[in-house]
């Protein structure tokens, strides 16, 4: 059975990106028609990606919290873990803010088609759904939305059950004793807080020299001081070199500075090296779109593809690849595609390791300012002088921020519990433009964390009162 | 003493260009400021001169080669010319300076011929380092001085920033070293030439000293008396308006506004470094873009390539955009490279200058006859010479440019003055089949008709052929567009500025004539001419162009 249908704007993908485009190409008064591969909208991110990982994070942390009280006095009884009750939690989770996309998506009018779509020209998009019907849809514009996936790796074996991507992980089929998260990024180390807290011994390996490499040296060293706990071994400077899946379980052969001398036994291994854009499985060849080697996708600031009316957002057009970079990108391609002139022109696009602490930075770090030649300062407020984060036990958070030579801030990141929440003001301030004063001068709430942006600004200007002063006037010897 | 030279690319005003013609071939001897490639960037196409004279040996590039400054072009043999020059600089290094086409005089006789000796040493030497073409007739202000006394540079460095009506730059140095005395003051009119600081160089690697370095700066400032006033009568080549947000890749980040006032700015195409700031510590705010909005639109816009007094924009809606194709098959077809250039050029013309035609017959019968008897004696003749009507007009309007010198001259930038000229050099306009070209004929009036013939011949042949080189269609006081050979009663030519005046001829045609007694057919011959009327009152052209027809219907007037 195949039925044919037409609308001004076919957005190919219902993740965060292809979403906020559709709905805002029907706010602004276009037909719109999502097509989607699985019957939930919300893409990789609700599904298997940030809320379903946030929602276990959470539970992770207060496990961590209750454990440490007991130095505080407090002592709870060990906690009993019910994995089907985690698991029912998380798919309400997600089945909440699925349910309100789609009551979102009808109230717009804008129409779901379920199946995988293929380009078949410029003007005509082909779905097949799971019995292999077909739908027709014509279209006068197209955003491409479709995504990536995990990488994987040549010489693991994927398709044993003990092998997981984090869409496995996140199933949480069982605990395991023993497990190795192969990737010391972002997404590794949030499951790894995770599966520790659950009761596993995590160990991490990572080729360079220190896990989430964007970051700067010295606020990672004050993220490994906290997070090193989490986990058993941290292999840098090190990578797999063998994975073997054996029936009492994987076996792990590294190779590199810290590799043990004999392969290590796992009972699961999370391979979390990196995503790959979905740009070759489209079609997009019969559209003309043009797809680089690795599959991405190249956009005008308009983000527009080579194809006059074809535009890609989110993960397929590049790094980074983050749900509140693709939603903005859709908002930009369809007011766009509504005639709007306008442009995707942020300053930062923030990126945050939800793990126990957090670690979050907007904007430019030391390594990228040095690489750019920019000429910078850098201001830190430590933690162990912030009278909250004393009483919170959380003393050895960082909020560091840098300042170009026109004393403009052009970058910060904070480590800590909640230190993700922190980074709004930094992204907002690099946004308008402030400059150390205006957020020295801009009253903070105290006690608070956020209070610490405020002191580093102050430590950059040197009228800081709660610290030494290198800044201050010296006084004449009496 | 073959010694092969590298001939670079000179400052090509922006990244990279593409070589779309190459206009010379290995094995050609060309003359210093010959062009050698032509190279089109985003805003304009610009040939690229020979920086010193040579037999071409290599080239480097070919149609397509996307090139930036400092890539190699070419290479040349350079032996004679070099021996020559040597010669002839050890005896009057003053007089060798136009014959070397680098630069301002001595300074360059010492170092390009010499260059082992002078550099190897590592000696240093004070150089002064002049305004390079900048691309615009008149004076420029000095806005900015970026260095002082004492600073060391490097090469490329900024010496001092210019503003022009259309836009801002920087003078860079030719080369590395330390300022030793700035000579210009914030507020200065400055031309091409003129002598900005002098400067210590310590010449270091030998390979530099070679030529190119030197050569390649400021192109072509030859002697300044008569080569001025030539390259002010040319009109320069338009560069496209450009779009604001061409800019924006460099100056990105540095605008201080809101994420609201860009997007603001992006959808009317502000550049925001353009834009003052309103706000606390001159933080663009929303009112300043549209302030900044409302006075781009209010002001009067410089427009392209802009050579003339006065010139100034108009406002006016976007012409409809049509989908054609709804109404029946269409196909896109590309402006050639000439229409390209000549379009902004020829827009410029028409809204720029008040345009009055005047028509007018002139009486060629005599001239015809006389004509068909000569060209029936030179056919006679082994290499004869076949004369056209056209050669009769040009001698005719060198007549006419001498008894009414006002339609020989062009309206001074300042508005204020008319540069008359004491030369006569007229544009002949040439249908090509790659577009409209006007070739020069050089002092029409010390030349005969046959002479003339051959000329007009050589160059229309070039013409059409795609060989014209830029200085053949360089100088021109008047232009003449010829439409006989194909028909048509009047037609109203577009001046060509910096010209005040131009002379269209349509198709001769037999005409019953009253000569007070009975009807004569005679051969009568339309003249349609257009000029300035800023420039040249209705009464005087109406003369010049009875002038005109009289000398034409008599041209024994032409020996008097």
């Amino acid at each position: 059975m195949s039925k044919e249908i037409t609308t001004q704007v076919v957005v190919l993908g219902g993740g965060p990106g292809g979403y906020s485009a559709a709905f805002r190409a029907a706010d602004l008064g276009l037909d719109a028609v999502i097509v989607e591969r699985y019957n939930t909208l919300g893409g990789v991110c609700l599904n298997v990606g940030c809320i379903p990982s946030k929602a276990l994070l959470h539970l992770a942390k207060h496990m961590e919290d209750a454990k440490h009280m007991a130095a505080e006095g407090i002592t709870f009884a060990e906690p009993k873990i019910d994995l089907d009750k985690i698991r029912a939690h998380k798919e309400k989770v997600i089945g909440q803010l699925t349910g309100g996309l789609s009551q979102m998506a009808k109230m717009r009018k804008a129409q779901v088609v379920n199946g995988t779509g293929e380009f078949v020209s410029d003007k005509q998009l082909k779905v097949t759904d799971a019995e292999g019907n077909e739908t027709l849809i014509n279209f006068e514009h197209a955003i491409i939305a479709a995504g990536s996936q995990s990488i994987k790796l040549p010489f693991v074996p994927h398709d044993d059950e003990r092998i997981w991507d984090s869409t496995a992980a996140l199933e949480l089929r069982f605990i395991p004793k023993r497990m190795l998260i192969l990737g010391g990024g972002i997404i590794g180390l949030e499951m790894g807080t995770v599966y520790s807290a659950l009761g596993a011994q995590v160990d991490v390996v990572e080729m360079t020299d220190q896990l989430i490499p964007p970051a700067d040296k010295d606020v990672m060293k004050a993220y490994m001081k906290m997070i090193k706990s989490k986990f058993d071994n941290i292999m840098l400077n090190t990578k797999a070199a063998k994975v073997e899946a054996k029936k009492d379980a994987i076996h792990v052969t590294f190779e590199g500075d810290n590799a043990p001398d004999k392969p290590v036994k796992y009972d699961a291994v999370l391979v979390a090296v990196g995503r790959a854009p979905n740009g070759a499985k489209l079609g997009a060849e019969n559209a003309g779109v043009k797809v680089t080697e690795r599959g991405f996708i190249e956009v005008d600031k308009q983000l527009r593809t080579n194809v006059n009316n074809i535009f890609a957002i989110g993960d397929i057009i590049g790094q980074p690849m983050l749900a509140h970079k693709a939603v903005h990108e859709g908002h930009v391609a369809a007011e766009v595609i509504a005639g709007k002139k306008h442009f995707f022109d942020p300053k930062v696009i923030p990126s945050i390791a939800y793990t126990d602490p957090e670690l979050a930075w907007a904007g430019l770090t030391e390594k990228e300012a040095k690489a750019q030649g920019i000429d910078y300062e850098v201001a830190v407020f430590p933690w162990s002088a912030s009278g909250r984060a004393i009483a919170q036990g959380a003393t050895d958070g960082m909020t560091k921020l840098l300042f170009d030579k026109h004393n403009r801030i052009i970058g910060g990141a904070t480590v800590g519990p909640n230190a993700g929440e922190l980074l709004g003001e930094i992204g907002l301030a690099i946004e308008m433009g402030c400059d150390a004063e205006d957020i020295a001068l801009t009253v903070h709430a105290h006690p608070t964390l956020h209070e610490s942006i405020g002191l580093a600004a102050e430590v950059f200007e040197g009228s800081i009162t709660d610290l030494p002063n290198k800044k201050a006037v010296k006084k004449a010897k009496k | 003493m073959a010694n092969l030279q590298d001939v670079l690319a000179p400052d090509v005003g922006g990244d990279e260009v593409e070589v779309i013609e190459i206009l010379v071939s290995t094995g050609d001897e060309v003359a210093a400021e010959d062009s050698l490639i032509t190279v089109e960037s985003d805003k304009a196409s610009m040939d690229i001169p020979a920086p010193f004279a040579g037999v071409v040996a290599e080239l480097a590039v070919k149609v397509g080669d996307k090139i930036k400054e400092g890539d190699l072009l070419a290479r040349f043999e350079a032996a004679a010319a070099e021996a020559e020059q040597e010669a002839e600089a050890e005896a009057e290094p003053a007089a060798e300076s136009a014959a070397e086409a680098a630069a301002p005089a001595d300074k360059q006789g010492e170092s390009a011929p010499e260059p082992a000796a002078s550099s190897a040493a590592g000696s240093s030497e004070i150089i002064d380092v002049v305004v390079p073409d900048i691309g615009d007739a008149g004076e420029v202000d000095v806005i900015e001085i970026l260095v002082s006394a004492g600073d060391e540079i490097a090469a490329e460095d900024g010496l001092i920033t210019l503003e022009t009506d259309k836009a801002t730059m920087d003078v860079p140095s030719p080369q590395a070293g330390v300022i030793e005395e700035v000579l210009v003051n914030t507020g200065d009119k400055v031309k091409q030439g003129s002598l900005v600081a002098r400067l210590k160089v310590v010449s270091a690697e030998p390979k530099q000293e070679s030529a190119p370095a030197e050569a390649a700066a400021p192109a072509s400032a030859a002697d300044p008396a008569p080569a001025a006033t030539e390259q002010s009568s040319e009109p320069r080549k338009p560069p496209v308006p450009d779009h604001p947000l061409d800019k924006k890749q460099q100056t990105e980040g540095l605008a201080y506004a809101s994420p609201a006032v860009r997007r603001l700015a992006n959808e009317f195409g502000v550049d925001l470094t353009q834009v003052k700031g309103s706000g606390r510590k001159s933080r663009i705010l929303k009112e300043d873009v549209q302030d900044y909005v409302k006075y781009e639109l209010s002001r009067p816009k410089a427009t392209a390539g802009a050579a003339t007094a006065g010139s100034g924009g108009l406002q006016v809606i976007a012409p409809p955009q049509v989908d054609f194709s709804k109404f029946g098959e269409i196909e896109e077809v590309p402006l050639t490279r000439i229409q390209k250039i000549s379009g902004p050029n020829l827009h410029r013309n028409w809204v720029t200058i008040p345009h009055v035609t005047q028509f007018d017959e002139a009486d060629i019968t005599e001239l015809e006859a006389f004509r068909k008897q000569e060209n029936a004696a030179q056919a006679k003749q082994k290499d004869g010479v076949k004369i056209t009507p056209l050669v009769f007009i040009m001698k005719a309007v060198a007549k006419a440019l001498q008894a009414y010198p006002v339609f020989n001259s062009s309206l001074h930038s300042d508005g204020e003055h008319l540069i008359m000229k004491k030369y006569i050099h007229i544009g002949i306009a040439v249908d090509t089949p790659g577009g409209l070209v006007v070739p020069v004929i050089r002092d029409v009036d010390k030349k005969g008709i046959y002479q003339l013939s051959e000329e007009l011949l050589e160059v229309s042949a070039r013409a059409r052929d795609g060989k014209l080189k830029a200085q053949d269609m360089q100088g021109g006081c008047f232009s003449i567009s010829s439409l006989g050979g194909i028909g048509g009663t009047a037609f109203t030519p577009i001046v060509n500025a910096p010209d005040v005046a131009i002379l269209g001829v349509s198709k001769s045609e037999m005409k019953p004539k009253w000569d007070g007694q009975s009807f004569q057919p005679r051969l009568m011959l339309p003249l349609s001419l257009s000029y300035d009327h800023r420039v040249i009152d209705g009464a005087v052209a109406a003369r010049f162009s009875v002038y005109l027809s009289s000398v034409l219907s008599d041209i024994r007037k032409l020996v008097l």
